[in-house]
């Protein structure tokens, strides 16, 4: 068990190690020359240079990349081309917003969608399994900012259910202007995942185990809630754990339109105002959380399936 | 009375290539403490039987037609699912073959075994798992106490059936239905699983109905054998009867192509091939009129391949019946 | 090899079932519209004016079937233009990420050792940097424009299929080995690829679907975020402008938009749940 753990972290650094590369190469070598971008083409001379060396853009590739480095080390990646604001006050500030909105929203779907997908398969070939089928298809089609924009529209303009957009901080408030945020991400969410929980719980329903369940005299729904959801985790939990690193990216989209101040929204501004760092920074932070994030999923597994323990 | 009779069972399956008549109208029954052998190759419809007298058949394609299931004098095929749920694992139990995907690979062999007791009886969970270690003892796995919190991919082939039996006797069933038991495994465990389940029966009165294929079990185990063909009984008889004197062509090709260890010499002085029946079996879906295994017959007539024949008795031995023309 | 790209019972199968049928037909009207509207009005449905701004649809005439836009420009003429250029980003992206992910996934897979563990490096790194975000630094570095958008969704797609082909020579080669690879020599190779290119063909056309969806849908995206499409016609700039338009109560553009690209995924997605359930009937 050790070793594979520790297989399994040295794996990781050497992932964080080359996305780290790829990043900077994306960004330091492809990218060209920030800083005209920001100053716009006739900029100063002088006020360029002075930018190249604040952001240290004039040290050789090398020392860039190892100045980078450091940055991933100590979570210090400078300041904010737009507004000046140290990066790391950017990021923190916009966490807890963003976890608001999907911390919630993620578990909510996927309870929902393990019960769907379980139910659904329970009446496998009948109008209710062939039914959920449809709506998931259909909801897995239409475009994601459709649902935004009509949501946002009809819910709360029209019939004013919902505020339209705005984040307070105080806990009790931020409620009543999550509820709508969180139900359209659900809404979005939802089908893709039913529709592959569903394949998962298929995949199990032809297997020997059941028929031995069946044949101990166990009720279709202890086989179905016991022996099948318990063997279908596994593909399950993988699915699902990978979508928690991104939690912290929040929506970019839904952010966006509901003015939420979160993670999201400061990459769709940074983007906006070309804020060269912000983007950087926001990219690296989050593959760093995905890889650490998998790691966790990978050793979690050991956990859930005792076949790999022994390995 | 049998304690578990099986008469006139039809159950088909129906694809898209049409309906696949798996059992058609077969019969057999199972005494107190003895054991039946169903014998037959792949696809002849001994495990389609079997799973049929526990309602296990997957309902979209197959369906049990017709005939009554006997336990006791009561006939299952009219029981509820509650009443079912009641009766399978508790009063009737069934061994699968594959016993490493027959169990579930992420509980326990305790828990599995564990979970039939609390099922069907109402014990602590410290008699529960009492009973679970007595149940992994009688099968003779050792350590039992350490064993049960062994996962299934931790044990041997034939620990993992033992398992299964062990599984499957736990609430004390009258009969035990064991599909192909030691067809995975190999043959010095074969033979010990084998010995398991007689002393089991001696211990406790069970009545076991064996499926197999392999006619050196039935010598072995069964007191009483039934033959299938293509989704029919073709011949039924006490083990000795079916060994010493077959009737049905069918029953003869079987035994004629056991390898012997003494091959017989041919009249040109050359050791004997192996023999074998030649030709396949018919196609469910599409079944040949007449009988249906007329095309492989060496014993072919013409009235064979118009009239399927009836099952009829033995000169002088009532317990003897065959489904052949021919007296042979 | 004498099958054809797919065998007889494939296609048997699939123009048995009446969803393969019409989404196929769907998937090709758009492909059929998309290629007319461009060469004919692709300058057009982006400059001509064609009534008043903000028009809602009407039948006077068929170009103001779904309306107009601020500009007064016909949002049919956009929307079939879109489809254009959501087709064209959806099948550029996908011949760029299909062959990289095929090759690369034979090659880590045949010959193991270092080659695999680069080639698994490399695309665990890329996998691990969240896909909208990097669409996004690789637009965003490449500069505006649709071409950016090609090669940003061609150079990071094609993980997917590169693991799975990965796994399928993987799995071969398993079983070569056991029946003796070293009395099979050289002719290994061989009998390894005769086992996978069946296998290969239908992992393709699964993939082909969920890319080109996925491309599609990115380039909408990244259109609204205004890095992609600049100066062609583009369902996800037409939704960008709707954003002010609703407010407005004008719901046409989006309507048309979103709806025109909902018929698109849709039939994809029904498509290849439909070549999914030929491949391996026990999905159900």
């Amino acid at each position: 068990m050790r070793r594979y753990f520790l297989r399994k972290i040295l794996h990781s650094l050497s992932i964080i190690f080359g996305v780290a590369l790829i990043i900077f190469t994306l960004f330091h070598v492809i990218g060209g020359d920030p800083v005209y971008e920001i100053l716009g083409k006739y900029a100063n001379a002088e006020r360029a240079q002075d930018l190249r060396n604040e952001y240290g853009l004039n040290k050789p590739l090398w020392t860039q990349f190892i100045l980078y480095l450091k940055q991933i080390v100590t979570f210090d990646y400078g300041r904010s081309y737009a507004t000046r604001q140290s990066i790391s006050e950017i990021l923190s500030n916009g966490i807890g917003p963003s976890l608001s909105l999907t911390l919630p929203a993620f578990v909510i779907t996927t309870v929902l969608a393990v019960s769907i997908s379980l139910f659904s398969a329970f009446f496998r070939g009948k109008l209710t399994d062939r039914l959920i089928l449809l709506l998931s298809v259909l909801g897995m089609s239409v475009p994601v900012l459709a649902y935004i924009l009509f949501g946002q529209y009809f819910l709360a303009y029209k019939l004013g259910l919902f505020p339209i957009s705005g984040y307070a901080h105080s806990l009790g408030e931020r409620i009543s202007y999550l509820v709508l945020p969180v139900l359209i991400w659900i809404v979005i969410n939802l089908g893709y995942d039913v529709r592959y929980f569903r394949v998962f719980i298929s995949k199990e329903l032809n297997q020997d185990y059941v028929r031995t369940a069946r044949a101990k005299g166990l009720s279709e729904v202890s086989v179905f809630t016991k022996h099948i959801l318990r063997n279908s985790l596994v593909p399950i939990l993988t699915n699902v754990v990978i979508q928690i690193p991104f939690l912290i990216l929040g929506s970019l989209l839904i952010e966006n339109f509901f003015s939420i101040p979160g993670l999201g929204s400061v990459i769709v501004d940074a983007i906006n105002s070309r804020d060269f760092p912000v983007i950087k920074a926001m990219t690296t932070l989050v593959s760093m959380l995905f890889i650490i994030g998998h790691l966790i999923t990978d050793l979690l597994y050991a956990v859930v399936d005792p076949r790999i323990k022994i390995q | 009375m049998s304690i578990l009779e099986v008469k006139n069972l039809s159950t088909s399956f129906f694809t898209d290539e049409g309906e696949v008549k798996a059992v058609d109208d077969v019969s057999f029954a199972v005494e107190k403490g003895e054991t039946l052998g169903i014998v037959g190759e792949s696809g002849c419809g001994k495990s389609v039987a079997c799973l049929s007298v526990l309602r296990l058949i997957p309902s979209p394609p197959g369906k049990i037609l017709s005939g009554e299931i006997l336990y006791s004098g009561k006939d299952l095929l009219k029981f509820n699912s509650k009443e079912m749920q009641k009766v399978r694992g508790n009063e009737i139990s069934m061994v699968f073959q594959d016993p490493m995907t027959s169990l579930n690979p992420v509980f326990t062999i305790g828990e599995q075994i564990g979970e039939s007791i609390a099922l069907h009886q109402k014990l602590s969970k410290k008699e529960v798992r009492a009973r679970t270690i007595e149940m992994l003892d009688l099968v003779g796995i050792a350590s039992s106490e350490k064993r049960i919190a062994d996962y299934p991919h931790q044990l041997s082939g034939g620990m993992r059936q033992r398992v299964m039996i062990a599984m499957a006797l736990s609430c004390n069933p009258a009969v035990l239905i064991a599909d192909e038991p030691t067809t995975a495994l190999d043959v010095t465990v074969q033979a010990q699983i084998l010995e398991l389940l007689k002393e089991l029966q001696k211990k406790v009165g069970l009545a076991i109905i064996l499926i197999t294929h392999d006619l050196g079990v039935v010598a072995e185990v069964a007191d009483n054998v039934v033959v299938m063909y293509a989704g029919r009984v073709v011949e039924e008889a006490p083990v000795k009867e079916i060994f010493t004197n077959p009737q049905h062509p069918y029953t003869r090709g079987l035994l004629n192509s056991i390898p012997k260890f003494t091959p017989g010499v041919s009249p040109r002085g050359e050791k004997k091939r192996l023999e074998a029946i030649p030709g396949i079996v018919p196609n469910l879906s599409d079944l040949p009129p007449g009988c249906r295994f007329h095309d492989r017959c060496s014993f072919l007539v013409e009235k064979c391949r118009n009239s399927e024949p009836a099952l009829r008795a033995c000169k002088g031995d009532t317990k003897h019946k065959f489904r052949c023309l021919r007296d042979l | 090899m004498k099958d054809i790209v797919y065998d007889y019972r494939t296609i048997n199968y699939l123009v048995r079932d009446k969803w393969a049928v019409l989404s196929g037909v769907v998937i090709i009207a758009y492909v059929i519209l998309g290629l007319i509207s461009n060469f004919k009005f692709a300058d057009y449905a982006l400059t001509a004016t064609v009534s008043n701004s903000y028009l809602p649809p009407s039948f006077d005439s068929i170009e103001l079937i779904f309306g107009t836009d601020l500009f007064g420009r016909s949002v049919l003429l956009k929307t079939l233009c879109g489809a254009y250029t959501a087709i064209k980003v959806g099948l550029i992206a996908v011949f760029i990420s299909i062959p990289i992910g095929v090759v690369l996934g034979l090659v880590a897979g045949y010959f193991g050792g270092l080659v695999d563990d680069v080639v698994v490096w490399f695309y665990s790194t890329i996998a691990s940097i969240p896909n909208i975000i990097l669409l996004i630094a690789f637009t965003y570095v490449l500069g505006r424009g649709i071409s950016s958008v090609y090669i940003a969704l061609g150079l990071t797609t094609w993980i997917g299929l590169a693991r799975l082909v990965r796994a399928e020579v993987m799995r071969e080669k398993e079983t070569e080995y056991v029946l003796g690879a070293r009395a099979l020599g050289a002719r290994s190779s061989r009998i390894i690829f005769r086992h996978v290119l069946p296998n290969l063909r239908h992992l393709v056309t699964v993939t082909f679907s969920v890319q080109f969806i996925h491309a599609v849908k990115a380039e909408v995206i990244l259109s609204f975020l205004g890095l992609g499409a600049y100066g062609t016609p583009s369902w996800g700039v037409m939704i960008n402008d709707s954003k002010q338009e609703l407010v407005r109560g004008i719901w046409w553009q989006l309507a048309a938009a979103s709806g025109a690209m909902f018929l698109l995924v849709l039939a994809f997605n029904v498509f290849s749940d439909s070549f999914e359930h030929v491949w391996d009937p026990k999905v159900k």
